[in-house]
Formats: C-alpha cells, structure tokens, sequence
C-alpha cells in the first residue's frame, strides 16, 4: 500500500471514531499494521486468528468504544461463527475493513479461494460492504460502514483492493 | 464441586462488576445464583466468544472489572485467546472456566479434559498467564475469587465441577438480542456514556 493509501484508512478509522484495531497481519495491508502500531490514538490487539478478533470487536463494541477487525479477506471465513452468532443472535456489529485478495488480476494460486468465497460469504451473511479501489474514497467509505453498523446494530464491511493495496 | 454453589459464592463477592457468560445450563443458573447481577451480565449464547468478547471489554472499560464465565468446551473451541491474554496481560480480567468434563447441554458427551490429560490452566499458564489455577473445592474457588477479582494481572481459574445442573430454578425467558439491549442499558447508566444512541430523525 501506498503511504497516501494508508494514511486514508486511519484518517477514516479516526474519522468514525475507532480507538481499538484488532488485526492478524497479511501482506496487502504490510504497510497499514506497523502504522497502526504506530499511531498514538489507536490501541492496536493483535489476535491469534480473525474470529477471535471478531469476538474482541464485538466486546469493545459493548464498551462504548469502537473498534475496527483488519484483515485479509480469507480471515472472513474464520470469522463467520462469531459473526453470525454475534451479529444474528444479538446484534452485536463489527466493522471490518479487509484485503481484497484473489481478485481479477491475482497472481498467486493460493489466493483464488479468497476471491471466490469473499463475496458470497457476505451475502450469505447479510452483510453489507463496498469494493474500494479508488484512494479517494476510503476514507468515506469507512466512515459510511461505521454509520451504517451503528444504526443497523449489524456488521458491514469494506474491502480495498485494485491498485489501492497493489 | 457444584456450579451453582460457585456461583453464589462468587456472585457474593460482585457488586459493580461486569460479566460476560457462556451458554448452556450455566444461564439458568447465573441468572438464579446473581439475581442482582441480571443487567450487568451479558447471557451470550456464543461458544468460543466469551472470553475474547469479556477481553474486548475490558480493553475498552479499563477502569472496571470484568469477569469472563467461560466454559471447557468454549475455552477449548478458541484457545488462541489465552495466548492473546498472555501477552496483552489486561490489569481488569478475570476469568472463570466451568469445567465440567462433557458437554452438558446436549446430553452430557466427554469433552477433551474428561480423560484426564488435556489441563486448561497448564495451557493458559503456557500461553503467559502465569496466575492461572485449578479449584476442585469450594474454599479452593472462593479464594482464587477474592484473588482474581483483586489482582492488576490476568487471572484465570478452572472450576473442575460436577455434571449436573441445579434442579428447579427459574428459566430466563429473554433471548440474545434483549440481553443485549439490557446489558448496553447497563452499560450506559453505570459509566455515563452512550452506546447505542438516537436516530439523526424520529
């Protein structure tokens, strides 16, 4: 990512309110975690998988503080128990901001799972999200998830990908 | 051991505390043996998620207790969060496995501790929670109560308990979504703050 990309995204996170990022590192995002680590305003909670992450956001969200799950987009499949539970028996949301990986143009095998589950995964989860892959516009669509998952009391996701994480 | 009788030992100690529990018969009877903990405990019915959504808690109400009542099954089904614990080592967290050796609510079938090899504490101490123990009795558990709710450190105990559950107490009738908006409401007029506030229009 560039410096400018990552910039957007903790002018976001700031921008909607996030003290609180829980994350498991990936290679798209490389440059986004040390800057989050870095950032006197965000605590950072490194996680040992991204469902557990997910149950840290959602505790946090009952705490008044607000919190953000940072992630390849293949930690959405490790997500989905907690999500569902939390997200469908409670309405206990997370925002998630995830690395479009195994998009059109991917160039590594192992990432093609990725792009072919992501989406159906959020559909099948009812969660809504955006495709971000215009620098310009992280910022905003950040602070759209967050107003939206503040008034639906549900999840929402965005995913950067394109030339915003290449 | 029994449970229950836990329970309303550690439910005797808490007043201002916040607790975030697990799922089975262990509902029925937190909301019977802490009557006066009712809102300020979180009935979740999330195996795996109770500690870590008693963690992110913590992480964001530092100044209050939070006490996690976990289960063997939950603890076992995400044990990554203890090596979280472990190194994030949260000053307000204390936390409570009931350790039943089996899957109560569905009949009873042996978890992985019932055989008499797998240690949760061992595990958590592994995982850098150096103040984790095992109570097999109720003074055991009542101390490590007084202990943990005191401590500026990560402590964890796991309550070796019997399989059954306490005969004839009252069934919560509320599900996951309105414990939620209890507990939020709790949340919200205990620490002055708002969560889940109004519309921009009516």
């Amino acid at each position: 990512m560039k410096q400018s990309a990552v910039d957007a995204v903790i002018r976001g996170l700031k921008k909607a309110g996030v003290s609180i990022v829980c994350y498991l590192p990936d290679s798209l995002f490389k440059e986004l975690y040390p800057a989050l680590d870095a950032d006197p305003d965000i605590r950072t909670i490194r996680v040992t998988n991204e469902g557990e992450g997910a149950a840290i956001c959602g505790g946090v969200f009952l705490s008044g503080k607000r919190a953000a799950l940072v992630m390849e987009n293949s930690g959405l499949r490790a997500s989905v128990e907690p999500l569902a539970r939390m997200g469908l028996g409670a309405g206990i949301p997370v925002v998630m901001l995830m690395s479009y990986r195994g998009e059109l143009g991917e160039n590594n095998w192992w990432a093609i799972p990725h792009g072919i589950t992501m989406e159906p995964i959020l559909d099948a989860l009812r969660i809504p999200y955006r495709v971000v892959r215009e620098e310009d516009a992280i910022e905003q669509s950040i602070i759209d998830a967050y107003n939206w998952s503040y008034n639906a009391y549900y999840h929402s996701a965005i995913a950067l990908g394109g030339s915003v994480v290449r | 051991m029994k449970r229950y009788d836990c329970m309303t030992r550690l439910a005797a100690r808490l007043r201002d505390e916040l607790v975030i529990l697990s799922l089975g018969a262990s509902v029925d009877e937190w909301y019977n043996a802490a009557p006066h903990m009712r809102a300020a405990s979180l009935f979740q019915q999330q195996l795996g998620c109770v500690t870590p959504q008693a963690f992110g808690l913590a992480a964001g109400l530092p100044h209050r207790r939070i006490i996690s009542l976990d289960t063997d099954g939950g603890m076992m089904f995400n044990l990554g969060i203890l090596a979280t614990l472990g190194n994030e080592q949260p000053k307000n967290l204390f936390t409570v496995v009931w350790d039943n050796e089996c899957y109560q609510s569905i009949g009873g079938p042996p978890t992985h501790t019932a055989f008499g090899r797998v240690d949760i504490a061992a595990i958590a101490r592994g995982a850098g929670i150096d103040h984790a123990y095992t109570a097999r009795t109720l003074e055991e558990f009542d101390a490590h109560c007084a202990a943990g709710l005191a401590a500026e450190v990560p402590y964890l105990v796991v309550a070796k308990v019997a399989g059954t559950v306490q005969p004839d107490i009252r069934r919560k009738h509320s599900d996951g979504r309105e414990d939620k908006y209890i507990f939020v409401r709790h949340v919200e007029a205990t620490e002055g703050i708002v969560i889940m506030g109004p519309s921009e229009h009516n």
